[in-house]
């Protein structure tokens, strides 16, 4: 029983902490630019699939923990130049499509380059083999992750609270024009958050990579299931987010563990639930913090 | 977007080409071509319905093919289980019953904003993808649902022809289609269309005007859905066989390029993007394996140079060669 719970209990934060890695990423993304990635499932695999390069390459994990993401950022920025800057004064809905469009360009592109079986990252001796809590024993690997995790939200409350940028972005988000009018720049600022949302992605693959494998579609769940705590936060709002993220990967966790097969389904239905009693997410088109 | 007017143009064409539809099966040269144009009708009339959706009520919807598969699974459960003999009931159950799922569905999407809205339809599709694949007893999983009986088309009594024959499904397919696109037209040419286009222009402003903004989003979504799962169980009878597969997210894609190609708001061009769409696959397919790559270049490229579609070509044309704004 006790090991049950612990099992439980840290799957579903490490689950949680990289739908909060995740979801926060998307909001920032849209909160600078109202733009809803939906490149973000699959900039998540490019993080994982780059980490098993680097990994493959020579290099060991907490390297590639550190440059995968680097890697998507550039790429975030490639993206956002190319793609999203010209779209500025489209209407929503296309900015939407192209991201779409943008997935499976990407998605081939993985596929095309990696091909399609399954990869496997390989991890540091000491990161495998399990640790005993009490009478529950736990995979280390998992250990360290969360410890991953934890890192990075801290850094990014960090960043977001601390820093002269962060503070502009949360700026940015809410009124840009005044951001602006304190002459700062608001599109270096705008640019940068999108970059960031992407390297988020690509950290959260990263760290997912040896929870899960790394395959090619293993961005669509995981796209699916950011709307999903992004949508039940409340767009734009990062707070929300984060309970939302908590939330969903505890349920997941306990759904898959007692039904496995229909678990997203369950998911899905605690969505439409809230969706009913509170359409715009728990904390609505919230505040950006 | 202006409202398409009628005129005698459009009626002329629109009978010139049901009339080159109805004749093409006897010309064609073999099954192969009949079924490919079966296919593009059927698609057609998927992409019409979430043109409905899109183009008209300003909704976007990335997995309208669920509904799709919802009307070929329930029709083809009804008529395997229950009624193997008949055709125009089944069918209408497959409706119903894609209506009967839409609602609810519906009803918890559009109490949300636009954008939620995308999204919730990428997370249902995907449940109802997982159910119709998980389900194993009922739906046959990735198997597909199989030994779908061929009984007779009938009318009033008059046996017409088997549905095992290509022609008389592509002519079955054909006069539906006719069927969902003259009830779609009458539907855009009133008030009701007028109501969604309203929508689709400024919220903010029809509900100042008095319009339930909310209600009206559900009944447009109702609509696509039904004709969505119209074209499902067409496909169902046509393909004699379904799968998990038609409700997939990359599919879902192909119907929403489908509608960007052929131009939105516009009732016949997502036919034209339908047609393009599938010939399209079918010659990517079988020079490349990665094919997907391209198809999303398309849809970027679509999105940033092309956006209105095939339909906007004749005002791009327009303003190239310097005519009037």
């Amino acid at each position: 029983m006790f090991a049950i719970t612990v099992d439980i209990v840290l799957n579903s934060l490490v689950l949680g902490g990289i739908f909060v890695i995740m979801g926060v990423g998307l909001n920032i993304i849209y909160g600078l630019n109202r733009v809803m990635n939906l490149a973000h499932g699959a900039l998540y695999a490019l993080g994982a699939y780059f980490g098993f390069s680097v990994v493959a390459a020579g290099g060991n994990y907490f390297v590639a923990l550190v440059t995968a993401p680097i890697i998507v950022g550039i790429l975030g920025l490639v993206i956002e130049r190319v793609l999203i800057t010209p779209m500025r004064k489209r209407s929503m809905i296309y900015t939407l499509i192209l991201t779409y469009g943008l997935m499976f360009v990407i998605d081939g592109l993985i596929k095309f380059f990696w091909g399609v079986e399954t990869r496997f990252i390989h991890l540091p001796e000491f990161m495998q083999g399990s640790v005993s809590l009490g009478s529950a024993s736990y995979p280390v690997f998992r250990l360290v992750i969360l410890i991953g995790i934890a890192a990075v939200v801290a850094a990014l409350m960090l960043l977001l609270g601390r820093t002269r940028l962060g503070i502009n972005m949360r700026a940015a988000a809410e009124i840009p024009e005044m951001v602006s009018a304190c002459g700062v720049n608001v599109r270096g600022v705008q640019i940068s958050g999108f970059v960031l949302g992407c390297m988020m992605a690509g950290t959260a693959g990263v760290l997912a990579g040896p929870l899960f494998t790394v395959f090619p579609i293993m961005g669509h769940d995981m796209l699916i299931s950011s709307f999903v705590v992004v949508v039940i936060g409340g767009l734009g709002s990062l707070r929300g987010a984060v309970i939302a993220a908590l939330m969903i990967g505890f349920v997941q966790t306990l759904a898959e563990f007692f039904i496995t097969e229909m678990a997203m389904v369950i998911v899905y239905m605690l969505m439409a639930l809230i969706l009913v009693i509170k359409p715009l997410g728990i904390l609505g088109e919230g505040k950006f913090e | 977007m202006q409202r398409l007017n009628g005129g005698r143009a459009m009626w002329i064409t629109t009978a010139v080409m049901v009339a080159v539809l109805a004749v093409l099966p006897f010309i064609l040269p073999n099954r192969f071509y009949i079924r490919l144009v079966n296919e593009i009708m059927i698609y057609g009339l998927l992409a019409m319905s979430l043109d409905v959706l899109l183009g008209y009520t300003g909704l976007l919807s990335f997995m309208h093919n669920a509904y799709l598969g919802l009307g070929a699974y329930a029709t083809g459960l009804f008529m395997i289980h229950i009624w193997p003999e008949s055709i125009w009931v089944a069918m209408l159950v497959g409706i119903a019953f894609t209506v009967a799922v839409a609602l609810p569905v519906g009803w918890v999407q559009v109490r949300t904003g636009g954008l939620a809205f995308a999204l919730l339809t990428l997370a249902f599709g995907m449940m109802f993808y997982t159910v119709a694949w998980k389900w194993y007893d009922l739906t046959g999983g990735d198997d597909g649902l199989m030994g779908l009986p061929q009984p007779d088309i009938t009318l009033f009594g008059l046996k017409l022809a088997s549905s095992g024959n290509s022609t008389a499904i592509y002519l079955f397919t054909l006069a539906i289609l006719l069927i969902c696109f003259l009830f779609t037209w009458r539907v855009i040419h009133s008030p009701l269309g007028a109501v969604l286009e309203a929508i689709r222009e400024n919220e903010e402003r029809a509900s100042f005007v008095g319009i339930n903004v909310r209600r009206y989003k559900l009944i447009g979504w109702m609509m696509a859905c039904g004709l969505a799962g119209a074209a499902g169980s067409v496909y169902i009878l046509y393909r004699g066989y379904t799968g998990p597969g038609v409700m997939g997210a990359f599919e879902g894609a192909g119907v929403l390029m489908m509608v960007l190609l052929g131009g939105m708001g516009t009732l016949w061009g997502p036919f034209i993007g339908a047609a393009l769409f599938i010939v399209l696959k079918d010659q990517l397919s079988s020079w490349t394996q990665d094919w997907e790559i391209f198809i999303g270049a398309i849809v970027i490229l679509l999105v940033l140079f092309l956006p209105k579609g095939v339909a906007g070509l004749p005002a791009l044309f327009q303003r190239a060669s310097g005519g009037e704004d």
